[in-house]
């Protein structure tokens, strides 16, 4: 019961604040998108303050002081070999007891925002593939999504995606469930240098969310999760290390290349004059 | 053994291209690794949204005609696997116009059925009409202007080949042979040229080849200027400006950019099989100067030059050389592009002395072994994350090598045999 009180006023409070604005709620349906309606590219800064203070404008809102669903523990990694990775988030997550039947009734989910790297991207076609197939809710790409580009001539993409919380699990009788998120990643080319570059992740943005419905409106109710249990940058930086073109080889492999074009393309000249036609 | 009949490899060819695309929904839909090409979604999407009555050109990476689109809009009110049928209906097509230029041609049925095989039953081919890849509709129309010229229908001809370069820019190159082949010495008013026949390939061909060379070349020069070379000239002009025009109209400059300039700008510092990958690859950060995009042309068009002034009168044989040539030496070259020669190959092979053994199977072998060589680094660097850049480029210039030594091979062993047969010398007042 005090958990509808508390949704209700903070949907009296967004609304207030849209009025301020001069805003009518949007529905966006993804958390990035309203940023990047805003913004139009990725700064790091502007996008830490955005989730910080702007989300209770849109259809997200930021639910501050109850817990639907807490996050225990999160650990992440990089895994695959090759060109094409994972870039996984495996979360522990905690349901109150008391509130089970109103999240069963509301269809909630865990939303990462993951800031990747210019040296790596996500195929949106292929974050659709898995929406299709019910791996996902929802996914989107926000930013550079130019899949071609070598990365010193490419932005920092976002990544957004909705997982969500299969309603099974919350009638279990258990109070807590894991949840694994991959992100399929694939490797841009990278800078020339020596052997491998290095690409580094930062920390995602986690929320819980739970969808709730007044009015006729549906509303997301999202909670961000404590950047203290995201695992520190510093302490166990999350990298992926890709081969890189080596700027030595540059002269070698350039007139190599051209000797060899034009050697081969002379003995095909050479045997075409030289065919007689008998 | 059996008489192996043209109508039994077809349907046999058929039914296993339907298997096929089956099996390709059951993998789509079980295992990890999708057996459908990645591009059949890209046209699919594309097509989807056209049918939606938006442009195909929001789907980022869709690089072809609105054309394709169009074709493939069943996809989403009929069937997913539409295009695949399509696709593949038009791999069964290349076949049997295989078999039908080379009746035409005067090949004995044995050999004609044996050579479209060669195409019907090449793992290259009968897969990448099943993924769903557009190659086969382009190569059955080449083969359809072949047939066309060999009936003399250059009206037709003209039509077919504006479409084609409008679809797929590279048969752009066949330009120059057809126009040297449409010699005023070979065609007489209300006349059809006469072929030459498969069974004089030996005895009278070389005569008539010495004569159609000396003539041919002096008549190129001296009447250069022909009514049939005219309107196939402006015919297929015509239809390309048409066709590329209309789809301005309809989608602007993203299909301009996306359809034809980024196809003739292209290129690619990812690793592919050519040559100029990891060059490109170095010097990304810097914009090519006029002279290396020169010295880098230069190796392709001499090629493309000196094959079409010794073999354009043997047409088949001149666009077979040239296509490989035009791929081997390509700063992009992706597996797709093999199919542009192989369904050339078959129209060569009944000319050629080459035997299986030993000198056609060590072709094979050298061509496939360079091949596979090179996609043994290519996954190294890919799936294994290994810097392999250098073993990589060096396994391109083994496949250059590779396909040179085909190239080298195929023209020493190649009994040379004009398409057409020159009327006489009365015939250069026609026109």
């Amino acid at each position: 019961m005090q958990c509808v009180s508390v949704i209700f006023l903070i949907s009296i409070k967004s609304f207030v604040l849209a009025s301020i604005y001069g805003q009518t709620c949007s529905l966006d349906e993804y958390i990035a998108e309203s940023y990047f309606k805003k913004y139009h590219s990725f700064i790091e800064r502007e996008f830490d303050n955005f989730i910080a203070n702007k989300i209770p404008l849109g259809s997200y809102k930021l639910l501050e002081d109850k817990n639907l669903v807490t996050v225990k523990s999160i650990s992440r990694n990089v895994i695959g070999e090759g060109s094409h990775r994972w870039l996984s988030s495996s979360m522990s997550l905690k349901f109150p007891h008391e509130l089970k039947r109103e999240l069963t009734a509301s269809s909630c989910e865990v939303v990462v925002i993951e800031r990747l790297p210019s040296g790596v991207f996500t195929d949106p076609f292929e974050l659709q593939h898995f929406v299709q197939r019910g791996v996902f809710t929802d996914a989107a790409v926000f930013g550079d999504t130019n899949l071609e580009l070598p990365s010193f001539r490419s932005n920092q993409t976002v990544v957004e995606i909705h997982m969500s919380i299969d309603s099974k699990v919350l009638l279990r009788d258990e109070d807590e469930s894991e949840v694994i998120l991959k992100v399929p990643l694939h490797a841009r080319y990278q800078p020339l240098g020596h052997g491998f570059s290095r690409v580094e992740f930062g920390a995602p943005n986690i929320f819980t969310c739970c969808s709730s419905t007044e009015q006729d409106v549906t509303k997301k109710l999202c909670q961000p999760i404590p950047t203290s249990l995201i695992p520190e940058k510093k302490a166990s930086p999350l990298m992926w290390e890709i081969p890189c073109g080596n700027k030595e080889h540059a002269a070698v492999v350039s007139a190599v290349t051209f000797g060899f074009a034009i050697s081969t393309a002379l003995l095909i000249v050479l045997t075409s004059v030289s065919y007689s036609r008998q | 053994m059996a008489e192996i009949t043209f109508r039994s490899v077809l349907l046999l060819s058929a039914v296993f291209r339907v298997v096929l695309i089956l099996y390709g929904e059951w993998q789509d839909a079980h295992m990890a690794v999708r057996y459908t090409d990645i591009d059949y979604f890209v046209f699919s999407d594309a097509a989807a949204l056209m049918a939606s009555g938006k442009s195909p050109y929001e789907r980022s990476t869709y690089r072809y005609s609105p054309l394709l689109a169009f074709l493939l809009m069943p996809n989403s009110f009929l069937h997913q696997s539409w295009g695949k049928f399509l696709f593949s209906a038009s791999d069964l097509l290349v076949g049997l116009l295989i078999h039908r230029i080379l009746k035409l041609r005067g090949v004995p049925e044995k050999l004609s059925t044996y050579s479209a095989m060669v195409w019907l039953f090449n793992p290259f081919t009968f897969t990448i009409g099943t993924r769903g890849n557009c190659e086969p509709i382009v190569c059955s129309m080449i083969l359809w202007i072949l047939i066309c010229l060999m009936k003399d229908n250059p009206i037709q001809a003209a039509f077919w080949y504006g479409l084609v370069v409008h679809l797929r820019i590279y048969p752009i190159i066949y330009a120059l042979p057809i126009i040297i082949i449409l010699d005023p010495l070979c065609f007489q008013h209300s006349k059809k040229p006469a072929l030459v026949q498969w069974s004089f390939r030996t005895s009278e061909s070389s005569l008539d080849s010495s004569s159609a060379e000396i003539i041919g070349f002096w008549n190129f020069f001296r009447s250069l200027i022909t009514w049939r070379r005219v309107v196939f000239g402006i015919l297929s002009g015509t239809t390309f400006l048409i066709l590329t025009g209309l789809s301005f109209y309809l989608y602007g400059w993203d299909f301009l950019h996306e359809a034809l300039l980024y196809h003739l700008t292209r290129t690619d510092p990812r690793h592919n099989f050519s040559i100029y990958f990891y060059h490109i690859y170095l010097h990304y950060e810097h914009e090519f100067s006029i002279l290396e995009k020169l010295i880098s042309f230069l190796p392709q068009f001499t090629v493309q030059l000196i094959l079409i002034l010794r073999f354009a009168p043997d047409l088949p044989f001149c666009l077979f050389l040239q296509t490989v040539a035009f791929v081997a030496f390509n700063k992009v070259i992706t597996a797709q592009y093999f199919v542009w020669f192989f369904c050339l190959l078959p129209l060569i092979l009944p000319w050629s002395n080459m035997r299986l053994k030993w000198r056609g199977l060590a072709c094979v072998s050298v061509w496939i072994g360079a091949q596979t060589h090179w996609l043994m680094w290519g996954y190294l660097l890919e799936f294994r994350g290994k810097n392999v850049f250098l073993q990589l480029w060096m396994a391109s210039l083994l496949f250059l090598a590779a396909n040179t030594f085909v190239m080298i091979n195929v023209i020493r062993n190649h009994a040379f045999c004009p398409l057409f047969k020159p009327s006489s010398s009365k015939s250069l007042k026609d026109d």
